[in-house]
């Protein structure tokens, strides 16, 4: 019995008794009780997956099953391949894959003098079709980028606030002047774009209520923020993630996504991080019925930087 | 005469010379001019909501905020008299003994003025461990286990408010009605850009910390969302009792005991747990297996 | 009896020695002549060292891409078309959000299976991205990049580069809430690239951020064409390597001119088809057990919304770390901006990167002269300066790794996170700088050590009569490779016919 597991694996073209083919295990015949046991195990596995989709069970229970019958069936080949098949090792010559100074020279000439014999006899043929050519490629890129999408034009440089916009909140209700408490912070837009995608994206705007009198963040914005109420651009100037982490005893707005602080207080000047320009700060004014609403656009471009920017 | 020595140091210099001046402009660029205070309690000088969110009683209390999600409740004036006795053991020594602030030999400012903050304010601080402070120099206060009971924080903050009657009182939500979906979008808004979307918390500018949500009692979740402890914003007339309530059912429900159909859930770190489980169970234990797979030189 | 053994040896003799399968052959090869080449495939050397299993991981967590993507597919839809959400998950019903989300949920929560699909292409991506990191990593501290195998370099550095791109790709097509604001982090980058960078961005986005055209396009670009130049560029991999033949360590018996390991079939077979099945079977398992990626805790992509600590995939790290460490220099005059602090880590530094990656090649042979074509690998203690040169540059990725996560690191170590961004501001710049010395520093002293880099075997103590100790390196252990035999070439023998004597002759035929 041990005698047959102990027979070599028969590898064409070698003498049976030649000591590379002696599986690798000592004790093959334990060797081969281990793998049995890994492709029953495996096999039950994997029944047990299709078991599982069927009555539609629990990821885990799927993944479990599946997972483990592939391991148990993987290590058995493995195992079955290391241990039970000629150790070898075997060797096999490797041939210089240059080819003789001959084939090279026969080679170049058919492509140099055919091709270039061709060519250069014929220059204004040449220069025409590659001309042609280089033309094509470079026509051919312009509608493929030019109908991907509109050209930016100014849509970077402004937001949709105007002169008297309602600001509201993001179910569209307006804000008014006595809603948020010292200390709270809103997002806010400009009414009916709230449920825009541009609105969320390019208009969006931190409420901010520092004080309760009119607050000054910075010279020649004495007007800007009546009743205490800042607002500042959403957009980090950094990279444009929304900056809606506000710290109240710090006075700081942070970015999320990188962490550039912004100091509330002396208009969102930044403190840290890779943010280099202040976030603009929306002027407000609160009419007559006590809603609040911007006087104008942001003075400059919100957002992060690019080359139009001004 | 130039020894090899020289030229090397000379060379090693000029390498480090290259090398040290980006980290000096770094540096330059990097130290934050900002310092950093104990607690200053800006609430002092809260704005009053006013405006058509509030709903007043006939003595211009306010009652709610838009609708009867939630109820203010004071805390009941039966434990006004304990309350008084917990104070001066426990808060008098910083706080002084009329809670403004002032202890016994200090000077007033140092520490913050109690009166008029509201009872939510209060039973915030003392419930969830915060107060009395670990140390009261440091920056922020983390929840710790509470000394005083709940009915002691009551007590304590029934007593501040008798002092000088003021809100918001505690606010008990009715989370059967709330609705978890509309929760979950307020939150995105509102509260994950601290406490991540996942409620786990994180270091914030500074040294300050946003707290873990994970494991926090619904009534402290509503006293925090409308009194803003810390650093935390306050959320006063821009949402609704009805919005309150709501996104107090998401963080006790699905921040709290989260949907995770999919396996563990890497404790919501996202992809830093998930990168180090994908390189180190992932890749590291198929490298193992490759290692048994392969053989070893000799 | 023999009756029976008789119509078996006559269908035998009908069929051929080699049965059905060798009538099988023959047919094939009247067609297509595959006999020879078959042959010569099945004798294919592959050396057995484990590093060289590395490349395999890689290779069947792609093919586990493939699968498990198929099956996404089949219930995905890449649109930006708002609908509002009424399924099985509670949180999310009722909310406003795109196709794209909303397919993702239902075939997390509604498909069988799905979930699980889900999570192991996932994984399987973690996984394919690392696995080339690391064979990366083999390939170059053991000089297998060297002539002449440049080329083949080349190929592999590219896949990296597409592997994390279309890992970037994937990652943003559910439209969650983390991924989403991935995409606007990208928008803001391609933004960033002077004179033609709002073009750009325009064209590659369909308009402004987020606009309703970059789900259809991404999931064109995550599932066709990034995919067909990954399964070109791997053939192009695999034929140069089969084309060039393996390295291999030096090592007994093992020169320049062979390749010394086990035969293509059947022990290579069997041990790379087991592989393949216990790379599938940890992927499973990890899709069983570890949750990643859960969309529905993220909510959708809203423009206004955000969450803290959102951090991208782990081979975008570098990125995010060195968006975040570097200072706020930005270029403005003149009615123009160059936003540097965007432009140099997102767009050059990468740049640089992969450019010194796919040149290194050239330029370690400026640097050693060294124009011979090596088969035999390098250890790399011995190539102090190599080896120094790649600890630094994965020294320096490692730091820009680690800062993508200073908020994570400050959380951990409860220190300021100010400070951690400072520290890692001057850690990224002296970690690498002093990483170069140290590890030269190690290689010499590897190579001064007596067998440096190779298994110990105990020394044999043995007390003389004296009372003398002394001590003797015992033999190599008997488990290893047998070195006891020489390596024998796997004969490519040509049957001819039995001549009377009944022993088959041979006849060595020259490849």
């Amino acid at each position: 019995m041990t005698d047959e597991h102990r027979t070599p694996v028969s590898l064409s073209g070698l003498p049976a008794n030649d000591p590379h083919l002696q599986p690798a295990a000592r004790n093959p015949k334990l060797v081969e009780r281990v793998i049995s046991v890994c492709f029953v195990v495996g096999t039950l596995c994997l029944a047990g997956f299709g078991a599982c989709y069927w009555i539609d069970a629990q990821p885990w229970k799927l993944g479990a099953t599946m997972g483990g019958g592939l391991l148990f069936l993987g290590v058995g080949i493995v195992a079955w391949g290391k241990y039970l098949m000629p150790r070898g090792p075997f060797v096999e010559e490797r041939h210089t894959l240059a080819n003789s100074e001959a084939d090279r020279q026969a080679f170049a000439a058919a492509i140099v003098e055919r091709g270039g014999g061709v060519v250069q006899r014929r220059k204004l043929l040449g220069g025409l079709l590659g001309g042609g050519m280089g033309i094509f490629g470079v026509v051919a890129l312009f509608p493929l980028l030019r109908s991907l999408g509109p050209l930016p034009k100014d849509t970077l440089q402004h937001t949709d606030w105007r002169s008297g916009s309602y600001v509201v909140d993001q179910s569209g209700r307006r804000v008014e002047v006595g809603d948020l408490a010292v200390g709270s912070i809103e997002t806010v837009f400009p009414e009916g774009t709230e449920n825009s995608d541009r609105g969320q994206a390019v208009d969006q705007t931190v409420l901010i209520r520092v004080s309760n009198e009119a607050f000054t963040t910075m010279k020649g914005r004495e007007t800007w923020a009546p009743h205490g109420y800042v607002a500042y651009s959403k957009v980090c100037t950094h990279l444009g993630c929304p900056v809606g982490l506000y710290e109240q005893e710090l006075q700081l707005l942070v970015c999320p996504c990188h962490q550039s602080m912004f100091n509330v207080t002396n208009g969102a000047v930044p403190q840290f991080g890779p943010a280099p320009r202040p976030l603009p700060q929306l002027p407000l004014y609160v009419d007559s019925s006590g809603y609040l609403r911007s006087q104008s656009d942001y003075h400059e471009a919100v957002g992060p930087g690019f080359w139009e920017r001004k | 005469m130039t020894s090899p020595l020289f030229k090397r140091c000379a060379a090693l210099s000029i390498v480090s010379l290259f090398a040290l001046g980006p980290v000096l402009l770094f540096a330059g660029g990097a130290q934050a001019s900002y310092k950093l205070t104990p607690y200053q309690s800006s609430r002092k000088n809260a704005g009053t909501p006013n405006s058509t969110m509030v709903k007043k009683n006939s003595d211009g209390v306010i009652i709610a905020y838009g609708d009867s999600s939630i109820t203010y409740r004071a805390p009941s004036s039966a434990l006004v008299t304990l309350g008084a006795a917990l104070f001066q053991q426990n808060c008098a020594s910083c706080h002084g003994t009329q809670a403004n602030g002032v202890p016994a030999n200090g000077t007033s400012g140092a520490y913050p003025d109690l009166v008029g903050l509201g009872p939510a304010t209060i039973d915030f601080w003392v419930d969830s461990g915060r107060m009395p402070a670990a140390n009261p120099r440091s920056i922020e206060a983390n929840r710790r286990v509470p000394r005083l009971t709940h009915d002691q924080a009551l007590a304590v903050s029934a007593w501040v408010n008798s002092l000088s009657p003021s809100f918001p009182l505690i606010p008990y939500p009715h989370l059967k009605n709330a609705n978890v979906a509309d929760g979950a979008a307020l939150f995105a808004l509102n509260c994950a850009s601290c406490h991540t979307i996942e409620g786990d918390g994180d270091a914030l500018a500074l040294g300050t910390f946003s707290p873990s949500l994970r494991k926090i009692p619904s009534i402290e979740v509503a006293e925090a969302i409308r009194t803003g402890p810390a650093n935390m914003p306050r959320f006063t007339g821009n949402l609704s009792d009805a919005q309150v309530n709501d996104i107090v059912k998401y963080v006790t429900t699905e921040i709290q005991h989260p949907n995770n159909p999919g396996g563990f859930g890497l404790g919501g770190l996202g992809p830093v747990a998930e990168g180090f489980v994908g390189l180190a169970f992932g890749v590291g234990v198929l490298a193992l297996v490759g290692f048994w797979v392969g053989e070893r030189d000799d | 009896m023999s009756d029976v053994i008789n119509t078996k040896r006559s269908k035998q003799q009908a069929l051929g020695r080699y049965g059905r399968v060798g009538k099988t052959l023959d047919e094939l090869d009247d067609r297509l002549g595959v006999a020879r080449g078959g042959r010569t495939f099945m004798d294919k050397i592959f050396p057995d060292h484990w590093s060289f299993m590395l490349g395999e991981i890689a290779l069947y967590s792609f093919l586990i891409l493939l699968v498990t993507g198929v099956f996404l597919t089949l219930y995905f839809i890449p649109s930006s078309a708002i609908v509002t959400y009424h399924g099985s998950y509670a949180p999310l019903d009722g909310q406003k959000m795109t196709q794209a989300f909303a397919s993702t949920v239902n075939l997390s929560f509604a498909v069988r299976g799905g979930l699980l699909m889900r999570q192991m292409h996932h994984w399987a991506c973690d996984i394919f991205v690392g696995a080339i990191v690391i064979h990366m990593a083999r390939v170059f501290f053991t000089g297998a990049f060297r002539k002449p195998r440049e080329l083949n370099w080349i190929v592999g550095s590219t896949l990296l580069i597409l592997a994390i791109v279309n890992g970037f790709l994937g990652y943003s097509l559910p439209d969650d809430l983390v991924s989403g604001t991935g995409i606007r982090i990208a928008y803001s980058i391609i933004l960033s690239i002077p004179l033609v960078g709002s073009y750009l961005a325009f064209w590659v986005f369909g308009g402004n951020f987020p606009g309703t055209t970059i789900i259809p396009r991404f999931f064109i670009l995550h599932c066709l064409i990034v995919p067909l130049i990954i399964i070109g560029l791997v053939s192009a991999h695999l034929f140069l390597l089969v084309r060039q033949k393996h390295t291999q360590f030096p090592g007994k018996g093992r020169t320049e001119q062979n390749v010394v390991g086990s035969p293509m079939f059947p022990v290579f077979m069997a041990k790379t088809t087991g592989f393949l099945f216990i790379v599938g079977g940890i992927t499973a398992l990890l899709g069983a057990f570890a949750q990643v990626n859960p969309i529905w805790q993220f909510g959708p992509y809203d423009a206004a919304r955000i969450s803290y600590a959102v951090q991208p995939d782990w081979y975008m790290g570098f990125l995010d770390g060195a968006l975040r460490i570097w200072p706020s220099w930005s270029f403005h005059s003149w009615g123009h901006t160059i936003p540097f602090e965007v432009l140099i880590p997102a767009v050059v530094l990468p740049g640089l990167i992969f450019n010194l990656v796919f040149v290194w090649p050239i330029i370690e042979r400026k640097f050693t002269n060294d124009n011979a074509i090596h088969n035999l690998l390098d250890r790399p203690s011995n190539r102090p300066k190599r080896t120094a040169a790649g600890v630094t540059m994965l020294s320096f990725l490692g730091m820009l790794f680690i800062a993508s996560s200073t908020d994570v690191l400050a959380k951990f170590f409860n220190v300021s996170l100010n400070d951690v961004l400072v520290s890692m501001r001057y850690l990224t710049v002296i970690v690498p700088i002093l990483a170069f010395p140290i590890t030269y520093r190690i290689c010499h002293e590897i190579q001064a050590l007596h067998g440096g880099g190779r298994r110990k075997t105990p020394n044999v103590v043995t007390r003389s009569e004296e009372g003398e100790y002394s001590a003797t390196p015992s033999p190599r252990y008997v488990d290893d490779v047998p070195s006891h035999l020489e390596a024998t070439p796997v004969p490519t023998y040509i049957h001819e016919e039995s001549d009377e004597s009944g022993d088959s002759g041979v006849r060595v035929v020259d490849r």
